[in-house]
Protein backbone atom coordinates (compact mmCIF):
# COMPACT_ATOMS: atom_id res chain seq x y z
CA UNK A 1 0.00 0.00 0.00
CA UNK A 2 1.45 3.29 -1.12
CA UNK A 3 0.20 6.87 -1.31
CA UNK A 4 2.39 9.51 -2.87
CA UNK A 5 2.06 13.16 -3.79
CA UNK A 6 4.73 14.66 -5.97
CA UNK A 7 4.57 18.41 -6.50
CA UNK A 8 0.83 18.67 -5.93
CA UNK A 9 -0.49 22.15 -6.51
CA UNK A 10 -4.04 23.42 -6.26
CA UNK A 11 -5.56 26.87 -6.56
CA UNK A 12 -9.26 27.47 -6.03
CA UNK A 13 -11.00 29.12 -8.98
CA UNK A 14 -10.71 32.89 -8.61
CA UNK A 15 -8.09 32.70 -5.85
CA UNK A 16 -4.74 34.42 -6.31
CA UNK A 17 -2.61 32.09 -4.23
CA UNK A 18 -2.46 28.32 -4.34
CA UNK A 19 -3.93 26.62 -1.27
CA UNK A 20 -1.59 23.67 -1.87
CA UNK A 21 1.73 24.45 -3.47
CA UNK A 22 4.29 21.85 -4.46
CA UNK A 23 3.23 19.30 -1.86
CA UNK A 24 5.40 16.21 -1.75
CA UNK A 25 4.96 13.31 0.63
CA UNK A 26 4.85 9.53 0.71
CA UNK A 27 2.95 7.17 2.98
CA UNK A 28 4.14 3.67 2.44
CA UNK A 29 2.10 1.24 4.52
CA UNK A 30 -1.36 0.68 5.97
CA UNK A 31 -1.98 2.31 9.32
CA UNK A 32 -3.24 5.36 11.06
CA UNK A 33 -1.64 8.43 9.52
CA UNK A 34 -2.46 12.08 9.98
CA UNK A 35 -2.59 15.44 8.27
CA UNK A 36 -1.95 18.18 10.77
CA UNK A 37 -1.75 21.94 10.52
CA UNK A 38 -3.49 25.19 11.34
CA UNK A 39 -6.84 26.12 9.82
CA UNK A 40 -6.77 27.14 6.19
CA UNK A 41 -3.55 25.44 5.13
CA UNK A 42 -5.38 23.03 2.81
CA UNK A 43 -6.01 19.87 4.85
CA UNK A 44 -9.56 19.44 3.60
CA UNK A 45 -8.57 20.52 0.10
CA UNK A 46 -5.87 17.84 0.08
CA UNK A 47 -8.43 15.26 1.23
CA UNK A 48 -10.80 16.22 -1.57
CA UNK A 49 -7.97 16.10 -4.11
CA UNK A 50 -7.04 12.61 -2.94
CA UNK A 51 -10.64 11.44 -3.32
CA UNK A 52 -10.95 12.90 -6.80
CA UNK A 53 -7.55 11.67 -7.95
CA UNK A 54 -9.14 9.52 -10.65
CA UNK A 55 -10.88 12.48 -12.21
CA UNK A 56 -7.73 14.52 -12.64
CA UNK A 57 -5.70 13.93 -15.75
CA UNK A 58 -2.38 15.44 -14.76
CA UNK A 59 -2.50 13.95 -11.31
CA UNK A 60 0.52 14.33 -9.07
CA UNK A 61 -1.06 11.77 -6.77
CA UNK A 62 -0.05 8.17 -7.22
CA UNK A 63 -1.38 5.20 -5.32
CA UNK A 64 -0.51 1.55 -5.18
CA UNK A 65 -2.88 -1.04 -3.77
CA UNK A 66 -5.36 1.72 -2.94
CA UNK A 67 -8.47 1.46 -5.07
CA UNK A 68 -11.25 2.85 -2.94
CA UNK A 69 -10.77 6.12 -1.09
CA UNK A 70 -13.60 7.30 1.13
CA UNK A 71 -13.83 10.72 2.73
CA UNK A 72 -15.85 11.35 5.87
CA UNK A 73 -16.24 14.70 7.59
CA UNK A 74 -17.75 15.95 10.77
CA UNK A 75 -20.77 17.84 9.48
CA UNK A 76 -22.34 14.95 7.65
CA UNK A 77 -25.90 14.09 8.49
CA UNK A 78 -28.15 11.07 8.21
CA UNK A 79 -31.69 11.49 6.91
CA UNK A 80 -34.06 11.99 9.79
CA UNK A 81 -36.89 9.85 8.43
CA UNK A 82 -35.90 6.74 10.33
CA UNK A 83 -33.89 5.71 13.38
CA UNK A 84 -30.10 5.45 13.23
CA UNK A 85 -30.38 1.71 13.91
CA UNK A 86 -32.50 1.35 10.80
CA UNK A 87 -30.07 3.47 8.77
CA UNK A 88 -27.11 1.37 9.90
CA UNK A 89 -28.96 -1.83 9.00
CA UNK A 90 -29.68 -0.50 5.52
CA UNK A 91 -26.13 0.51 4.70
CA UNK A 92 -24.46 -2.51 6.30
CA UNK A 93 -23.11 -4.80 3.55
CA UNK A 94 -23.96 -8.49 3.76
CA UNK A 95 -21.45 -10.32 5.92
CA UNK A 96 -20.51 -7.32 8.03
CA UNK A 97 -23.30 -7.59 10.60
CA UNK A 98 -20.90 -8.82 13.30
CA UNK A 99 -18.53 -5.93 12.64
CA UNK A 100 -21.48 -3.54 12.83
CA UNK A 101 -22.50 -4.89 16.23
CA UNK A 102 -18.92 -4.69 17.46
CA UNK A 103 -18.51 -1.12 16.28
CA UNK A 104 -21.81 -0.09 17.87
CA UNK A 105 -20.56 -1.51 21.17
CA UNK A 106 -17.15 0.19 20.94
CA UNK A 107 -18.64 3.51 19.84
CA UNK A 108 -21.15 3.28 22.74
CA UNK A 109 -24.17 3.78 20.52
CA UNK A 110 -26.31 0.80 21.56
CA UNK A 111 -28.74 2.81 23.73
CA UNK A 112 -29.22 5.32 20.91
CA UNK A 113 -30.18 3.01 18.06
CA UNK A 114 -33.88 3.86 18.29
CA UNK A 115 -33.22 7.60 18.19
CA UNK A 116 -33.39 9.82 15.13
CA UNK A 117 -30.23 11.55 13.99
CA UNK A 118 -31.46 15.01 15.00
CA UNK A 119 -31.93 13.80 18.57
CA UNK A 120 -28.24 12.96 19.00
CA UNK A 121 -25.52 15.22 20.32
CA UNK A 122 -22.85 16.36 17.88
CA UNK A 123 -20.37 13.80 19.18
CA UNK A 124 -22.92 11.02 18.89
CA UNK A 125 -23.77 12.13 15.36
CA UNK A 126 -20.11 11.97 14.37
CA UNK A 127 -19.76 8.50 15.87
CA UNK A 128 -22.76 7.18 13.93
CA UNK A 129 -21.42 8.70 10.75
CA UNK A 130 -18.00 7.15 11.21
CA UNK A 131 -19.52 3.69 11.74
CA UNK A 132 -21.24 4.00 8.38
CA UNK A 133 -17.91 4.49 6.65
CA UNK A 134 -16.09 1.79 8.58
CA UNK A 135 -18.68 -0.71 7.38
CA UNK A 136 -17.96 0.01 3.72
CA UNK A 137 -15.30 -1.45 1.49
CA UNK A 138 -12.33 0.94 1.42
CA UNK A 139 -8.57 0.97 1.16
CA UNK A 140 -8.03 4.50 2.40
CA UNK A 141 -10.45 6.29 4.69
CA UNK A 142 -9.96 9.99 5.28
CA UNK A 143 -11.35 11.11 8.62
CA UNK A 144 -11.74 14.89 8.44
CA UNK A 145 -12.44 15.87 12.05
CA UNK A 146 -14.68 12.81 12.10
CA UNK A 147 -14.31 12.45 15.86
CA UNK A 148 -14.88 16.11 16.70
CA UNK A 149 -17.04 16.72 19.78
CA UNK A 150 -16.40 13.18 21.05
CA UNK A 151 -14.95 13.11 24.57
CA UNK A 152 -11.24 12.40 24.82
CA UNK A 153 -11.44 9.01 26.53
CA UNK A 154 -13.93 7.60 24.04
CA UNK A 155 -11.98 9.08 21.15
CA UNK A 156 -8.90 7.20 22.30
CA UNK A 157 -10.90 3.97 22.64
CA UNK A 158 -12.31 4.42 19.14
CA UNK A 159 -8.96 5.18 17.49
CA UNK A 160 -7.28 2.21 19.18
CA UNK A 161 -10.18 -0.06 18.18
CA UNK A 162 -10.01 1.11 14.57
CA UNK A 163 -6.29 0.36 14.50
CA UNK A 164 -6.93 -3.14 15.83
CA UNK A 165 -9.95 -3.94 13.66
CA UNK A 166 -8.56 -2.58 10.38
CA UNK A 167 -4.84 -3.37 10.35
CA UNK A 168 -4.70 -3.68 6.56
CA UNK A 169 -6.34 -0.32 5.79
CA UNK A 170 -4.85 3.12 5.54
CA UNK A 171 -6.40 5.99 7.47
CA UNK A 172 -5.71 9.67 7.06
CA UNK A 173 -6.80 11.45 10.20
CA UNK A 174 -7.29 15.19 9.92
CA UNK A 175 -7.36 16.72 13.36
CA UNK A 176 -6.34 19.76 15.34
CA UNK A 177 -5.58 17.69 18.42
CA UNK A 178 -1.79 17.67 18.70
CA UNK A 179 -1.55 15.11 21.51
CA UNK A 180 -3.86 12.66 19.80
CA UNK A 181 -2.08 12.93 16.47
CA UNK A 182 1.35 12.56 18.07
CA UNK A 183 0.23 9.62 20.18
CA UNK A 184 -1.71 7.42 17.76
CA UNK A 185 -0.55 8.24 14.25
CA UNK A 186 2.33 6.63 12.45
CA UNK A 187 3.15 9.14 9.76
CA UNK A 188 2.12 12.74 10.25
CA UNK A 189 2.03 15.14 7.33
CA UNK A 190 2.48 18.64 8.69
CA UNK A 191 1.04 21.30 6.44
CA UNK A 192 2.51 24.71 7.16
CA UNK A 193 1.39 28.11 6.06
CA UNK A 194 2.63 29.12 2.64
CA UNK A 195 4.41 32.16 4.13
CA UNK A 196 6.66 29.91 6.26
CA UNK A 197 9.98 28.74 4.97
CA UNK A 198 9.25 25.09 5.75
CA UNK A 199 5.85 24.59 4.19
CA UNK A 200 5.25 20.89 4.67
CA UNK A 201 7.10 17.88 5.99
CA UNK A 202 6.61 14.48 7.58
CA UNK A 203 6.98 13.60 11.25
CA UNK A 204 7.00 10.12 12.70
CA UNK A 205 4.30 9.74 15.36
CA UNK A 206 4.33 7.35 18.31
CA UNK A 207 1.75 5.01 16.68
CA UNK A 208 0.56 3.52 19.97
CA UNK A 209 -1.76 0.55 19.82
CA UNK A 210 -4.07 -1.10 22.37
CA UNK A 211 -2.43 -1.70 25.76
CA UNK A 212 0.34 0.82 25.13
CA UNK A 213 2.64 2.30 27.76
CA UNK A 214 3.34 5.94 27.25
CA UNK A 215 6.99 6.84 26.75
CA UNK A 216 6.72 10.38 28.04
CA UNK A 217 10.09 11.54 26.82
CA UNK A 218 9.65 10.27 23.28
CA UNK A 219 6.08 11.53 23.21
CA UNK A 220 7.18 15.02 24.30
CA UNK A 221 9.85 14.99 21.63
CA UNK A 222 7.32 14.13 18.93
CA UNK A 223 4.98 16.86 20.10
CA UNK A 224 7.84 19.38 20.16
CA UNK A 225 8.84 18.41 16.65
CA UNK A 226 5.31 19.06 15.43
CA UNK A 227 4.92 22.31 17.38
CA UNK A 228 8.21 23.66 16.08
CA UNK A 229 6.70 23.61 12.63
CA UNK A 230 4.56 26.62 13.53
CA UNK B 1 -53.71 26.31 11.65
CA UNK B 2 -57.20 25.86 10.27
CA UNK B 3 -58.85 28.31 12.67
CA UNK B 4 -56.00 30.79 12.35
CA UNK B 5 -56.56 30.89 8.57
CA UNK B 6 -60.31 31.46 9.06
CA UNK B 7 -60.06 34.23 11.61
CA UNK B 8 -57.28 35.91 9.64
CA UNK B 9 -59.61 35.97 6.64
CA UNK B 10 -62.51 37.26 8.78
CA UNK B 11 -60.34 40.12 10.05
CA UNK B 12 -59.30 41.08 6.50
CA UNK B 13 -62.86 40.77 5.21
CA UNK B 14 -64.26 42.91 8.06
CA UNK B 15 -61.59 45.58 7.47
CA UNK B 16 -62.44 45.64 3.76
CA UNK B 17 -66.17 45.85 4.44
CA UNK B 18 -65.65 48.61 7.00
CA UNK B 19 -63.63 50.61 4.44
CA UNK B 20 -66.42 50.20 1.89
CA UNK B 21 -69.05 51.34 4.38
CA UNK B 22 -66.84 54.26 5.40
CA UNK B 23 -66.59 55.34 1.73
CA UNK B 24 -70.36 54.98 1.43
CA UNK B 25 -70.84 57.18 4.52
CA UNK B 26 -68.26 59.81 3.56
CA UNK B 27 -69.40 60.15 -0.06
CA UNK B 28 -73.08 59.67 0.86
CA UNK B 29 -73.51 56.93 -1.71
CA UNK B 30 -76.82 55.15 -2.30
CA UNK B 31 -77.49 51.47 -1.54
CA UNK B 32 -77.41 50.88 -5.29
CA UNK B 33 -73.67 51.69 -5.40
CA UNK B 34 -72.58 50.32 -2.02
CA UNK B 35 -75.25 48.42 -0.13
CA UNK B 36 -75.80 49.01 3.58
CA UNK B 37 -75.43 46.35 6.26
CA UNK B 38 -79.14 45.34 6.31
CA UNK B 39 -79.13 44.80 2.54
CA UNK B 40 -75.87 42.86 2.66
CA UNK B 41 -77.22 40.59 5.41
CA UNK B 42 -80.48 40.12 3.54
CA UNK B 43 -78.61 39.19 0.33
CA UNK B 44 -76.37 36.82 2.30
CA UNK B 45 -79.48 35.01 3.52
CA UNK B 46 -80.87 34.73 -0.01
CA UNK B 47 -77.77 33.54 -1.84
CA UNK B 48 -75.94 31.64 0.88
CA UNK B 49 -77.09 28.17 -0.12
CA UNK B 50 -76.68 28.68 -3.87
CA UNK B 51 -73.29 30.34 -3.56
CA UNK B 52 -72.08 27.68 -1.15
CA UNK B 53 -72.62 24.99 -3.77
CA UNK B 54 -71.14 27.24 -6.44
CA UNK B 55 -67.97 27.63 -4.38
CA UNK B 56 -67.85 23.87 -3.81
CA UNK B 57 -68.14 23.39 -7.55
CA UNK B 58 -65.26 25.82 -8.09
CA UNK B 59 -63.28 24.17 -5.30
CA UNK B 60 -63.66 20.72 -6.86
CA UNK B 61 -62.15 22.03 -10.11
CA UNK B 62 -59.47 23.84 -8.09
CA UNK B 63 -58.48 20.69 -6.20
CA UNK B 64 -58.37 18.58 -9.33
CA UNK B 65 -56.40 21.25 -11.17
CA UNK B 66 -53.99 21.56 -8.27
CA UNK B 67 -53.47 17.80 -8.07
CA UNK B 68 -52.69 17.68 -11.79
CA UNK B 69 -50.25 20.59 -11.51
CA UNK B 70 -48.54 19.07 -8.45
CA UNK B 71 -48.04 15.77 -10.29
CA UNK B 72 -46.76 17.58 -13.37
CA UNK B 73 -44.53 19.91 -11.39
CA UNK B 74 -42.93 17.00 -9.52
CA UNK B 75 -42.50 14.96 -12.70
CA UNK B 76 -40.88 17.83 -14.59
CA UNK B 77 -39.01 19.07 -11.51
CA UNK B 78 -37.47 15.62 -10.98
CA UNK B 79 -36.55 15.37 -14.67
CA UNK B 80 -35.11 18.87 -14.69
CA UNK B 81 -33.10 18.62 -11.47
CA UNK B 82 -29.92 17.45 -13.21
CA UNK B 83 -27.43 19.89 -14.62
CA UNK B 84 -27.50 18.02 -17.93
CA UNK B 85 -28.67 19.74 -21.13
CA UNK B 86 -32.15 18.26 -20.65
CA UNK B 87 -32.30 19.64 -17.11
CA UNK B 88 -31.08 23.05 -18.21
CA UNK B 89 -33.58 23.05 -21.09
CA UNK B 90 -36.49 22.28 -18.73
CA UNK B 91 -35.37 25.01 -16.32
CA UNK B 92 -34.98 27.67 -19.02
CA UNK B 93 -38.36 26.74 -20.50
CA UNK B 94 -40.05 26.88 -17.11
CA UNK B 95 -38.52 30.25 -16.20
CA UNK B 96 -39.50 31.77 -19.54
CA UNK B 97 -43.03 30.38 -19.68
CA UNK B 98 -43.83 31.36 -16.10
CA UNK B 99 -42.89 34.94 -16.96
CA UNK B 100 -45.85 35.04 -19.35
CA UNK B 101 -49.30 35.83 -17.88
CA UNK B 102 -51.10 32.52 -18.36
CA UNK B 103 -54.54 34.13 -17.89
CA UNK B 104 -54.00 35.90 -21.18
CA UNK B 105 -54.11 32.50 -22.87
CA UNK B 106 -57.59 31.79 -21.47
CA UNK B 107 -59.49 33.04 -24.55
CA UNK B 108 -57.52 30.67 -26.79
CA UNK B 109 -58.42 27.77 -24.50
CA UNK B 110 -62.10 28.72 -24.56
CA UNK B 111 -62.04 29.06 -28.36
CA UNK B 112 -60.43 25.66 -28.76
CA UNK B 113 -62.16 23.73 -25.98
CA UNK B 114 -65.36 25.72 -25.47
CA UNK B 115 -67.09 26.55 -22.17
CA UNK B 116 -67.15 23.95 -19.46
CA UNK B 117 -65.22 21.74 -17.14
CA UNK B 118 -62.10 21.00 -19.23
CA UNK B 119 -61.38 24.67 -19.93
CA UNK B 120 -61.75 25.59 -16.24
CA UNK B 121 -59.55 22.68 -15.21
CA UNK B 122 -56.86 23.52 -17.74
CA UNK B 123 -56.67 27.18 -16.75
CA UNK B 124 -56.63 26.31 -13.02
CA UNK B 125 -53.81 23.80 -13.59
CA UNK B 126 -51.78 26.15 -15.78
CA UNK B 127 -52.00 29.05 -13.37
CA UNK B 128 -50.71 27.13 -10.36
CA UNK B 129 -48.39 24.81 -12.30
CA UNK B 130 -45.54 27.21 -13.12
CA UNK B 131 -44.98 28.71 -9.63
CA UNK B 132 -45.09 25.15 -8.28
CA UNK B 133 -42.67 23.94 -10.94
CA UNK B 134 -40.16 26.70 -10.14
CA UNK B 135 -40.23 25.83 -6.44
CA UNK B 136 -39.95 22.09 -7.07
CA UNK B 137 -37.14 22.66 -9.59
CA UNK B 138 -35.31 24.88 -7.10
CA UNK B 139 -35.63 22.27 -4.36
CA UNK B 140 -34.82 19.24 -6.50
CA UNK B 141 -31.83 20.90 -8.15
CA UNK B 142 -30.19 21.86 -4.83
CA UNK B 143 -28.07 19.03 -3.42
CA UNK B 144 -28.14 18.37 0.32
CA UNK B 145 -24.41 17.71 0.38
CA UNK B 146 -24.09 16.81 4.07
CA UNK B 147 -26.53 13.94 3.60
CA UNK B 148 -25.92 12.94 0.00
CA UNK B 149 -22.11 12.72 0.28
CA UNK B 150 -22.11 9.28 1.90
CA UNK B 151 -24.52 7.75 -0.60
CA UNK B 152 -22.61 9.18 -3.57
CA UNK B 153 -19.21 8.17 -2.18
CA UNK B 154 -20.35 4.60 -1.54
CA UNK B 155 -22.25 4.25 -4.84
CA UNK B 156 -25.61 3.93 -3.13
CA UNK B 157 -27.24 6.99 -4.62
CA UNK B 158 -30.31 6.32 -6.76
CA UNK B 159 -32.61 8.97 -8.19
CA UNK B 160 -35.42 7.88 -5.87
CA UNK B 161 -33.19 8.35 -2.82
CA UNK B 162 -31.94 11.69 -4.10
CA UNK B 163 -35.52 12.93 -4.58
CA UNK B 164 -36.53 11.58 -1.17
CA UNK B 165 -33.64 13.33 0.60
CA UNK B 166 -34.26 16.66 -1.11
CA UNK B 167 -38.03 16.51 -0.61
CA UNK B 168 -37.64 15.52 3.03
CA UNK B 169 -35.13 18.27 3.76
CA UNK B 170 -37.44 20.86 2.18
CA UNK B 171 -40.75 19.49 3.40
CA UNK B 172 -41.77 22.78 5.06
CA UNK B 173 -41.04 24.72 1.87
CA UNK B 174 -42.92 22.21 -0.25
CA UNK B 175 -46.03 22.18 1.94
CA UNK B 176 -46.04 25.99 2.08
CA UNK B 177 -45.75 26.22 -1.70
CA UNK B 178 -48.48 23.62 -2.23
CA UNK B 179 -50.80 25.37 0.26
CA UNK B 180 -50.02 28.72 -1.39
CA UNK B 181 -50.70 27.34 -4.85
CA UNK B 182 -54.26 26.53 -3.76
CA UNK B 183 -55.04 30.26 -3.93
CA UNK B 184 -53.56 30.43 -7.43
CA UNK B 185 -55.57 27.42 -8.59
CA UNK B 186 -58.73 28.95 -7.11
CA UNK B 187 -57.96 32.27 -8.79
CA UNK B 188 -57.40 30.47 -12.11
CA UNK B 189 -60.70 28.60 -11.84
CA UNK B 190 -62.63 31.75 -10.92
CA UNK B 191 -61.04 33.68 -13.79
CA UNK B 192 -61.98 30.87 -16.18
CA UNK B 193 -65.55 30.85 -14.84
CA UNK B 194 -65.68 34.60 -14.98
CA UNK B 195 -64.62 34.68 -18.64
CA UNK B 196 -66.73 31.99 -20.20
CA UNK B 197 -67.81 29.09 -18.00
CA UNK B 198 -71.38 28.09 -17.21
CA UNK B 199 -70.95 27.04 -13.59
CA UNK B 200 -69.06 27.91 -10.41
CA UNK B 201 -68.75 30.96 -8.22
CA UNK B 202 -66.94 32.95 -10.93
CA UNK B 203 -69.98 32.49 -13.16
CA UNK B 204 -72.25 33.71 -10.30
CA UNK B 205 -70.01 36.75 -9.79
CA UNK B 206 -70.27 37.54 -13.50
CA UNK B 207 -74.08 37.49 -13.25
CA UNK B 208 -73.97 39.70 -10.13
CA UNK B 209 -71.61 42.07 -11.94
CA UNK B 210 -73.97 42.41 -14.90
CA UNK B 211 -76.76 43.23 -12.38
CA UNK B 212 -74.39 45.66 -10.56
CA UNK B 213 -75.31 43.82 -7.35
CA UNK B 214 -72.41 44.56 -5.00
CA UNK B 215 -74.14 42.78 -2.10
CA UNK B 216 -74.08 39.50 -4.04
CA UNK B 217 -70.45 40.05 -4.99
CA UNK B 218 -69.59 40.65 -1.33
CA UNK B 219 -71.44 37.47 -0.39
CA UNK B 220 -69.55 35.55 -3.09
CA UNK B 221 -66.21 36.96 -1.88
CA UNK B 222 -67.08 35.94 1.66
CA UNK B 223 -67.89 32.38 0.58
CA UNK B 224 -64.72 32.14 -1.52
CA UNK B 225 -62.60 33.45 1.36
CA UNK B 226 -64.05 31.06 3.91
CA UNK B 227 -63.80 28.01 1.67
CA UNK B 228 -60.25 28.73 0.46
CA UNK B 229 -59.16 29.42 4.07
CA UNK B 230 -60.55 26.06 5.14
CA UNK B 231 -58.91 24.34 2.19
CA UNK B 232 -55.53 25.98 2.80
CA UNK B 233 -55.80 25.28 6.51
CA UNK B 234 -56.43 21.60 5.76
CA UNK B 235 -53.45 21.49 3.38
CA UNK B 236 -51.18 23.11 5.98
CA UNK B 237 -52.41 20.78 8.70
CA UNK B 238 -51.82 17.77 6.46
CA UNK B 239 -48.33 19.08 5.65
CA UNK B 240 -47.53 19.54 9.34
CA UNK B 241 -48.84 16.06 10.15
CA UNK B 242 -46.83 14.53 7.33
CA UNK B 243 -43.68 16.26 8.57
CA UNK B 244 -44.33 15.14 12.14
CA UNK B 245 -44.99 11.56 11.06
CA UNK B 246 -41.98 11.42 8.78
CA UNK B 247 -39.37 13.16 10.87
CA UNK B 248 -40.26 13.37 14.51
CA UNK B 249 -39.23 10.69 16.96
CA UNK B 250 -41.90 8.57 18.59
CA UNK B 251 -40.95 9.77 22.04
CA UNK B 252 -39.69 13.02 23.49
CA UNK B 253 -39.59 16.29 21.66
CA UNK B 254 -37.21 18.01 19.28
CA UNK B 255 -35.54 21.24 20.32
Amino acid sequence: MHLECDGLKYTYPGAKAAVIDNLCFTMTAPGFNAVFGPSGVGKTSLAKLLVSRGNRQESCISTFDIDTILYSYNQERLPNWSSIGSHLNKICPIGKETLKKELIEIFKLKPLLAARFSQLSMGQQNRVNLIRYLLQEFDLLILDESLANVDEALRETIILAIKTLFPGKMFLYISHNLMEVAKFCREILILGESTKQRKNFMVRGRDYTQGYTLDKKAFDATMLEIMNAF
Amino acid sequence: MLFRRIYQFLIVYCIGLTCLLAIKKILVLSDYVIPGIPLILDTFGQVFRGYFFDVLNTLSVTILGQIISIIMAFAVGILGRKSSWAGSFVKVMAYNIQAYPIVALAPIIFILLGDGFISRLLIASMICYFPLLLSVLGIMASPVKDIEHFYIATGRMRWQLEVKIRAFENLSKLTTVIAGSATLAMAGTIVAEFIAANAGIGYSIRIALYQSDLARILAALFMIGIVISVYQGILETLGAQLKTKWSAPKEGELL
